[in-house]
C-alpha cells in the first residue's frame, strides 16, 4: 500500500517549463501532490533536448539533466495552439487545486487561461505565477535568463574577488531556489484556502524572492549607507576571521575554514601545531584578526597547502574548528556523507535505462517521498483523459490522431 | 510615501488574517537559517515565539550596526530576520528552563531550530523526546550538514556548507583561483526556504499522515542536489566526466557574461539571432559585428576575447541603465548589475510596495525588505519589529503558560528566564 504523503489529494496542473517552474511541481510531488505537467511534442521544452542523453542516445525522453530537474512531475501532452487542447486543459483545471506557470505576464491571458477564466471552471483555484519581476510594475516585461536575474537583486554585485569586479555565477542559482520557494507560497495559499475557502492568484516575483538573500547587505546599506561589493569568501558581515577557502595538496583542492569564536581560534592554533606567528598581537583578537585578515589568510594558506583537504578537515574538526573540504562535481557521487544520506539515487526509467538523479533533498521522518524518474512526454495521458476527465475511447483516439493530444 | 507605507502596513499580515494564521511556531534558532525560516511563518501570519538563550541570538552580535557600534538591540541581521515574532528568553540547559520550554512545546505546532544534533541531544531535546511531549509537533531542523551522515556532528557555518555542494567549484570563480561563495549566507537561506516548504507541507498534512515528524534539512545537501546535482549528476554518473568553473557566464555561447560599462557592470547576453541583432542595432551596427567570426553564438564564444574587447569599447561609453533600457527595447535580455544601493532604490520595487518601513524602539524608523511573494487574498510581510531580548517573557510565560508572577520571579532567580 502506498504511504500517505502530506499533500495527498492535491492536484497540480503545471505549465512550468525549463527549470524553475518544473522544480515547483517536483517539490509539490515529493510532498505528495499529483502534478501533471502540460507540455507538447509540437513545441519541445528546450531542456528536453540538452545532452547528455541516457546511454548516449539522443531523444526528448532521454536528457539526463532534464530528468533530474523534472523528476516527480507527471506529464500530459497537449498542443495548446489548438483551441480544443485549451478546452481540455480547462476541464483538467476544473478537477485541480493549483495551476503553476512561469511564462511572462499576460501569456496565460493570451492562451485564454487567465485567472478570471480559471475561476469560472474552479472558483477556489490557486493560480501561481512566477514571472522574473512580478505581474506588474515598470520592469514587468524585463527579459532575463535565470543566471542573470540575480543582477536585478544586488546579489551579483557581491560575488567576486576582493577588490575586483563582479564574477558571474555560471548557472541559475535562482531557478531551483525560486522553484522550492514557490512551492512554499503554494502551500501557504492552500492553507488559506483551507481556512477560508478562498483561492487566489499568487504573484511570485523571482526577483523579490531571491532578493531576500541580500538582506544582510541590504541592512548595511539602510543603516550605514554602505554599498557592499565582492569580498572573496570573507564573512558577509565581517563577523568571523579567518573565513575563507584555502588551497590544499593536489590539483584544485581546497578547504573551507570559518572561525567565529575564541574557542575555535584556539582550536585552529592548536591544530596548526602552535606556530609562533599565530601568537602575534595582530592576530590576538577577532577585531585585529579582521583588520589583518589578508595576512592571516596568507599564513593559513601556507599551512593548508601542505595537507590533504579531507584529512585536514577531519583533523580540524577534532579541534572543534568549522572546516570542510571544497567538493567538485566529481566528488558528489562518492562523498560518504551524501552517500549515507542517499542524496543521489539510481532509478529505472520506463524506457528501460538506469539514471542517477537526486532524491529527497530534505528528509521527512514520517513521510519519506517516493522518488520517480524523469517524466516521459504524455506518460499520464491515460490517467488524465480517461480517468480524470472520463473521455470515451473513441474521443480519446480521435484527439490523439488529430494531434490535439500530442 | 507615508500613504504608501500606511496602506501596505494595513494590508499586511496581522495575526488572524495571514495565510498561515492559526499555526503556532517556536523559533529556537540563531543567526540566519532557522530564524529566516521562522520569519517566513511569522510574516505570513503564524504566531511565532522566538526562544533565545539568556545571552541572545548570536545575530544580535553580528551586525551590521548603525555606525558600526555594537549593541544587542541594534543588529541589522537580527532586525531583518525576526520580524513579527514575539521574543522570550529561556535557558534550556537548566532543569527549570527545560520545564518551561516543555510547556511551550505542548503549545506549539512547529519547532524550528538550527543547533548541532549533539547539542540538542545534550539538552534532551531530540525529536523522539519531543515527540513524547507533543506527538503532533513538526520539528524543522536546519543545519549545514543535517541530522544523519558522517558530517552531521561537524562544526560548520554557511561557508562550509556552501563549499561542500560542488556549486563553487563548478560555477563560481576563475579557474586556478579560489572558488567563491555569493557574498551572503546563501546556503543558510537555501536551507531555510527548503525547510519552510517541506515543514509547512508536514504541518498542512499532519492529520492526513497521522501526526508530526522531523523535517531534516542539510543546507549543503539541498544545494548539492537541486542546484548542482540537477544539471550535473547525470553526466558524472554515466560518463565519469564533469566540468569546473570558467569565470565566464556561459563558456559555450557568447556574449554571455558580466562586462564593465561606464558606471559599473552589465550582464551582457545576446545568444539567439534576434537578440544579437538587437544588440548590434543598439551599438549602431558596427562593422566588426558583421565579421564571419561573430555570426552565431558558438563561433562568438570561440572568439570571445576579441568580441568582448569590441563590446567593452562600446559599453565603456554608456551607463548600465542606458544599456539595459535600449537593449531590452531591442529584444535583448541585457540587465544592469545593480549595486545594493541601486537594488534598494529601484522604482520598480517601490511601485510594487516591496519595501516596508518599520518603527523599532532602538533603531527608529527603518526600511525593510517586504514579503518575498504576494498573496493578494492573505497578504504577508513584516509589520511588527523584531523583539527586544525577552520582550514578551511576561506575556508568554504568564499569559500563555499561566505562570503566576511569583513563579516567574523564581524562574528568573534560577536563571531559567
Amino acid at each position: 500500500m502506498a504511504k500517505t504523503l502530506p499533500l495527498k489529494g492535491i492536484r497540480v496542473i503545471n505549465f512550468g517549463w525549463v527549470w524553475a517552474g518544473p522544480v515547483v511541481g517536483q517539490t509539490l510531488a515529493f510532498l505528495g501532490a499529483e502534478v501533471l505537467k502540460i507540455e507538447s511534442r509540437q513545441r519541445l521544452d528546450m531542456t528536453r533536448t540538452l545532452p547528455p542523453f541516457a546511454e548516449g542516445k539522443p531523444g526528448p525522453d532521454r536528457s539526463l539533466s532534464n530528468h533530474a530537474c523534472w523528476a516527480g512531475n507527471g506529464s500530459v501532452s497537449l498542443n495548446l495552439k489548438e483551441p480544443e487542447a485549451r478546452e481540455l486543459v480547462l476541464q483538467l483545471i476544473a478537477h485541480a487545486d493549483v495551476v503553476v506557470e512561469n511564462f511572462g505576464p499576460g501569456a496565460m491571458e493570451r492562451l485564454d487561461l487567465g485567472y478570471d477564466r480559471l475561476r469560472q471552471v474552479k472558483p477556489d483555484i490557486i493560480l501561481f505565477s512566477m514571472p522574473a519581476a512580478g505581474l506588474y510594475g515598470p520592469l514587468e516585461h524585463v527579459r532575463t535568463y535565470g543566471l542573470s536575474l540575480t543582477s536585478l537583486t544586488g546579489l551579483d554585485s557581491l560575488v567576486g574577488y576582493k577588490g575586483g569586479g563582479p564574477i558571474p555565477v555560471e548557472n541559475a542559482f535562482s531557478d531551483p531556489l525560486a522553484g522550492i520557494f514557490g512551492a512554499f507560497a503554494i502551500i501557504a495559499a492552500l492553507n488559506h484556502r483551507r481556512n477560508t475557502g478562498q483561492g487566489q492568484h499568487v504573484d511570485f516575483s523571482q526577483q523579490e524572492a531571491v532578493m531576500q538573500m541580500v538582506g544582510p547587505a541590504y541592512m548595511d546599506y539602510v543603516l550605514n549607507g554602505r554599498v557592499g561589493g565582492p569580498k572573496s569568501n570573507e564573512h558577509p558581515l565581517n563577523a568571523a576571521a579567518p573565513h575563507s577557502v584555502f588551497p590544499c595538496r593536489g590539483d584544485d583542492r581546497w578547504i573551507s575554514i570559518a572561525v567565529q569564536t575564541e574557542a575555535e581560534w584556539k582550536g585552529l592554533i592548536s591544530a596548526m601545531g602552535d606556530p609562533e606567528w599565530a601568537r602575534a598581537d595582530e592576530f590576538s583578537t577577532m577585531r585585529v584578526r579582521l583588520a589583518n585578515i589578508d595576512a592571516l589568510h596568507a599564513r593559513i594558506a601556507e599551512w593548508t597547502a601542505r595537507h590533504d583537504d579531507r584529512a585536514l578537515a577531519e583533523q580540524l574538526q577534532r579541534h572543534g574548528v568549522a572546516a570542510a573540504p571544497v567538493l567538485n562535481v566529481g566528488d558528489l557521487l562518492h562523498d560518504p556523507h551524501y552517500a549515507s544520506r542517499a542524496t543521489f539515487v539510481e532509478v529505472e526509467h520506463p524506457l528501460g535505462f538506469q539514471e542517477t538523479i537526486y532524491g529527497a533533498y530534505v528528509k521527512m521522518s514520517r513521510t519519506p517521498p517516493d522518488v520517480r524518474p524523469g517524466p516521459m512526454i504524455g506518460q499520464d495521458n491515460d490517467h488524465a483523459f480517461r480517468e480524470v476527465l472520463g473521455l470515451s475511447e473513441e474521443r480519446y483516439r480521435d484527439l490523439v490522431e488529430r494531434k490535439i493530444i500530442y | 510615501m507615508t500613504g504608501v507605507v500606511a496602506e501596505s502596513a494595513s494590508r499586511a499580515s496581522a495575526p488572524g488574517v495571514g495565510a498561515l494564521s492559526g499555526i503556532k511556531v517556536l523559533d529556537f534558532g540563531q543567526m540566519v537559517s532557522a530564524p529566516y525560516c521562522a520569519k517566513l511563518f511569522s510574516d505570513f501570519g503564524a504566531d511565532v515565539i522566538k526562544v533565545e538563550p539568556p545571552g541572545g541570538d548570536a545575530a544580535r552580535q553580528a551586525g551590521p550596526f548603525p555606525g558600526d557600534v555594537a549593541h544587542p538591540e541594534k543588529s541589522g541581521l537580527y532586525f531583518i530576520n525576526n520580524t513579527n515574532k514575539r521574543g522570550t528568553t529561556c535557558d534550556v540547559s537548566v532543569a527549570a528552563g527545560r520545564e518551561l520550554f516543555t510547556g511551550l512545546l505542548r503549545w506549539a505546532d512547529v519547532l524550528i531550530e538550527n543547533n548541532v544534533p549533539q547539542q540538542m541531544s545534550a539538552w534532551n531535546l531530540t525529536y523522539p523526546q519531543l515527540q513524547a511531549i507533543n506527538p503532533n509537533l513538526v520539528m524543522i531542523s536546519i543545519t549545514p550538514f543535517g541530522q544523519t551522515g558522517p558530517y552531521s556532528g561537524w562544526n560548520g557555518y554557511d561557508l562550509n556548507a556552501f563549499h561542500l555542494t560542488g556549486a563553487s567549484s563548478r560555477y563560481c570563480g576563475r579557474p586556478g583561483e579560489m572558488p567563491l561563495e555569493h557574498g551572503t549566507f546563501s546556503a543558510d537561506y537555501y536551507g531555510a526556504i527548503a525547510g519552510a516548504t517541506w515543514g509547512m507541507a508536514a504541518v498542512y498534512g499532519r492529520d492526513l499522515v497521522g501526526g508530526g515528524q522531523q523535517v531534516d534539512v542539510s543546507c549543503a545537501e539541498a544545494i548539492a542536489a537541486t542546484f548542482v546535482g540537477g544539471q550535473n549528476i547525470g553526466l558524472v554518473a554515466q560518463e565519469g566526466r564533469f566540468d569546473k568553473r570558467t569565470g565566464v557566464g556561459m563558456p559555450l555561447g557568447a556574449p554571455a557574461t558580466i562586462v564593465p560599462c561606464k558606471d559599473g557592470h552589465v550582464w551582457m547576453l545576446a545568444l539567439e539571432r534576434g537578440q544579437w541583432e538587437g544588440l548590434c542595432r543598439v551599438m549602431g551596427d558596427p562593422e566588426w559585428a558583421s565579421l564571419e567570426m561573430f555570426q552565431d553564438m558558438f563561433v562568438r564564444a570561440q572568439n570571445a576575447d576579441i568580441m568582448y574587447s569590441f563590446i567593452q569599447e562600446w559599453t565603456a561609453q554608456h551607463t548600465k541603465m542606458e544599456i539595459m533600457e535600449k537593449c531590452q527595447a531591442a529584444g535583448c535580455p541585457i540587465t544592469a548589475v545593480f549595486t545594493i544601493a541601486e537594488a534598494a532604490e529601484q522604482p520598480h520595487l517601490k511601485a510594487r510596495d516591496y519595501f516596508v518601513d518599520i518603527e523599532h524602539p532602538d533603531l527608529g524608523r527603518v526600511r525593510n525588505l517586504g514579503a518575498p511573494f504576494k498573496l493578494p487574498a492573505s497578504p504577508g510581510g513584516p509589520v511588527r519589529p523584531a523583539p527586544r531580548l525577552g520582550q514578551h517573557n511576561a506575556e508568554v510565560y504568564s499569559g500563555l503558560l499561566g505562570l503566576r508572577e511569583a513563579e516567574r520571579a523564581s524562574l528568573q532567580a534560577k536563571g531559567a528566564i
